[in-house]
């Protein structure tokens, strides 16, 4: 695979290079590959290892002129760990950033537009963390509120 | 006494005269939305469907408003539309007159349009605005090849008067001499874009600015746009047959000629307002820069081409 | 003319002439195309898809909401003018569907603005919403589709719901 060439790791999973790497060098290796012809960032992603107390965040690239694709992975601890936003080498990264923020509650430093996306005026724990119980939120929330009846029942 | 009486007379006469020609245009939406259905290969509404939406338009029960002006745009529009409709030759028979009156006419098609405009400025709604100036625009388009080509019929019968000009063709239309033919081709263009079908349905375009100036329009105020709609497609097609088919006059004298005539007309302007719908299912729609320079650049040169035409043939 | 006999004429009106706004939220928007042309010909009952709220009488809601879409559905629906109908298409606002225990997915659509009609399916097809139209005809021309006076009556119990739902619960008494 060219990619593994450019970067000189990873191992080869289905056909995609799954390069995993500590937090500090995600930066280097995007620039690395940016400047070497792997020009689309796809997307950003996050995936909640709970008994691990971690979160992974995988970054896929994409090369039109070697049809590759790679995903640099990362780990870092559920708890009182903030990653590094990355938002200056693609700038569609911030808006994943944000996502990542509102649905895990991943803190990313450097990135100023953190603001909520989807969830308008969400009170609770963010809701893609393993750990939100959303059969409770569920009962708690839209269950409890009762339904309109109408004492004249003509109507 | 006797004046007062044949006052009241005139007026009543004139009212139902108004109320026919709406009723008429009604029924031409309902026909019409039933031809486009065929075109489309459907079965489509009833052709009576005019009278209900317009009737359930009417019986709604909140009627939101945005201010006196939008109340009142409506009724200028309305009464613009039935003052046109008054001063058109209908089957030979006409009820206002005066010396000039194609002038005239072509004064008053504006002043519904205006109405509409105003009514639907003061809404507020952004999208309104939009198609407001839309319909402005395309208005100062149509208007160019419109009025050259009504200047070239009023050179060849010498004369400024929609009926002087219906008088002249009787026996021989207009459309059948040469240069007229070019004229009509023209005229029916414009009229597309006076009826607002496509390709030149860009003011009230649903897909692209939620239908327009008439996006804020609901209830009552729907009801009389639709009203006011339905006197458009009398007065404007009324006024191409007038122009370039004879007004639909082809027995004279005699009540019996007159309801003839009626009849002839009635179907002249149905194969006008068919003619227009099978061009509005035929084609997408144009951009507003597109309409403009349809109107003057092609449009407007192939006038000048009847207009020379006609003055060639009327010198020599 | 006596008040009822004018309802009457100006339900039949209504009845013959639906002019629908869809609220195409979730996956049913697909079905209503297909409605709309040749095949099914919807406008041969008189109806037809209208663009803007003002001018529409039913509101059909076709498919899932979450809290974020239903306050644009409330305010569509605030912006149609009596008498309106709310249709609820699919299986997602009658009981959340298959995305009933998503956390950000309003189960019941009832609870928050009248529905005068269900229309149960995932999807609904074609002839079902016709179906459904035609029923609501009969229900308006017997006059029993009031939603709209249910929730102008009901407007500060609708309002409550509505605010709880928005702050997800933590509603201060």
């Amino acid at each position: 695979m060219k990619a593994k060439e450019i970067i000189g790791r990873g191992e080869e999973v289905h056909g995609r290079l799954y390069v995993k790497v500590e937090k500090q060098e995600v930066r280097e290796l995007i620039k690395t590959l940016k400047e070497n012809k792997f020009q689309h960032f796809v997307m950003l992603s996050c995936i909640d290892w709970i008994d691990d107390g971690e979160f992974e965040l995988v970054y896929h690239l994409w090369s039109y002129e070697y049809r590759e694709h790679v995903m640099i992975s990362t780990r870092i601890k559920r708890e009182g760990e903030e990653m590094e936003s990355l938002h200056d080498l693609f700038p569609q990264i911030e808006t994943y950033e944000r996502e990542i923020k509102e649905m895990y509650g991943v803190n990313f430093i450097g990135n100023e537009r953190l603001t909520p996306f989807f969830l308008e005026g969400w009170p609770h724990m963010p809701p893609m963390r393993k750990d939100f119980d959303s059969k409770k939120f569920i009962k708690d929330v839209f269950e409890s509120i009762p339904p309109v009846e109408d004492e004249d029942e003509g109507i | 006494m006797v004046t007062v009486v044949s006052g009241l007379i005139n007026v009543l006469i004139i009212a139902i005269y108004a109320t026919v020609a709406m009723m008429i245009g009604i029924l031409f939406m309902g026909i019409g939305r039933k031809i486009v259905a065929r075109v489309h290969n459907r079965v489509g509404p009833p052709i009576y469907q005019g009278f209900i939406d317009i009737a359930k338009l009417i019986l709604k029960k909140t009627n939101i408003t945005h201010g006196w002006i939008y109340d009142l745009a409506l009724l200028f529009s309305i009464t613009g539309i039935v003052l046109t409709i008054l001063f058109l030759p209908i089957g030979g028979v006409k009820l206002l007159s005066t010396e000039g009156d194609a002038f005239l006419v072509l004064y008053l098609l504006a002043i519904p349009a205006l109405g509409f405009a105003l009514g639907a400025g003061a809404s507020g709604n952004p999208n309104s605005a939009i198609g407001v100036m839309r319909a402005l625009v395309m208005m100062l388009s149509y208007e160019l090849p419109f009025v050259i080509s009504m200047v070239a019929l009023m050179i060849y019968y010498d004369t400024t008067s929609i009926a002087e000009i219906v008088a002249s063709q009787y026996g021989k239309w207009a459309i059948l001499i040469p240069p007229f033919a070019i004229s009509a081709a023209v005229a029916d263009m414009a009229l597309q874009g006076m009826l607002m079908e496509a390709p030149f349905d860009i003011p009230i375009a649903p897909h692209e600015i939620a239908s327009g100036p008439m996006a804020e329009f609901g209830g009552k105020h729907l009801g009389s746009l639709m009203i006011y709609k339905a006197g458009t497609i009398v007065a404007y097609t009324t006024l191409f047959v007038d122009l370039f088919l004879g007004g639909g006059v082809v027995m004279k004298g005699g009540i019996v000629a007159d309801v003839v005539n009626f009849i002839v007309w009635f179907i002249l302007i149905f194969l006008v307002f068919t003619l227009s719908l099978l061009i509005n299912t035929s084609f997408p729609r144009f951009r507003i820069e597109q309409a403009f320079k349809f109107y003057w650049k092609y449009e407007a040169v192939l006038a000048i081409i009847a207009l020379v035409w006609v003055y060639w043939m009327v010198i020599s | 003319m006596k008040y009822e006999e004018w309802s009457k004429i100006s339900r039949i009106a209504s009845k013959k002439s639906l002019w629908i706004l869809h609220f195409c939220t979730g996956c049913g928007a697909i079905e209503m195309p297909p409605v709309m042309t040749s095949r099914f010909d919807m406008e041969r009952f008189g109806m037809a898809p209208m663009a803007t709220p003002r001018q529409a009488d039913v509101l059909l809601i076709t498919g899932y909401l979450t809290v974020k879409t239903l306050k644009r559905v409330i305010q569509v629906y605030e912006q149609m003018q009596d008498p309106k109908y709310v249709v609820a298409f699919g299986s997602c606002p009658i009981n959340g569907g298959m995305y009933w225990d998503s956390y950000n997915t309003i189960n019941q659509l009832d609870k928050y603005l009248p529905v005068d009609l269900y229309l149960a399916g995932c999807m609904p097809r074609p002839e079902g919403i016709i179906n459904a139209m035609m029923e609501l005809m009969e229900m308006i021309e017997k006059g029993e589709a009031r939603g709209w006076e249910k929730y102008r009556k009901n407007y500060e119990k609708y309002k409550k719901n509505q605010e709880m739902a928005f702050k997800f619960g933590k509603v201060e008494e």
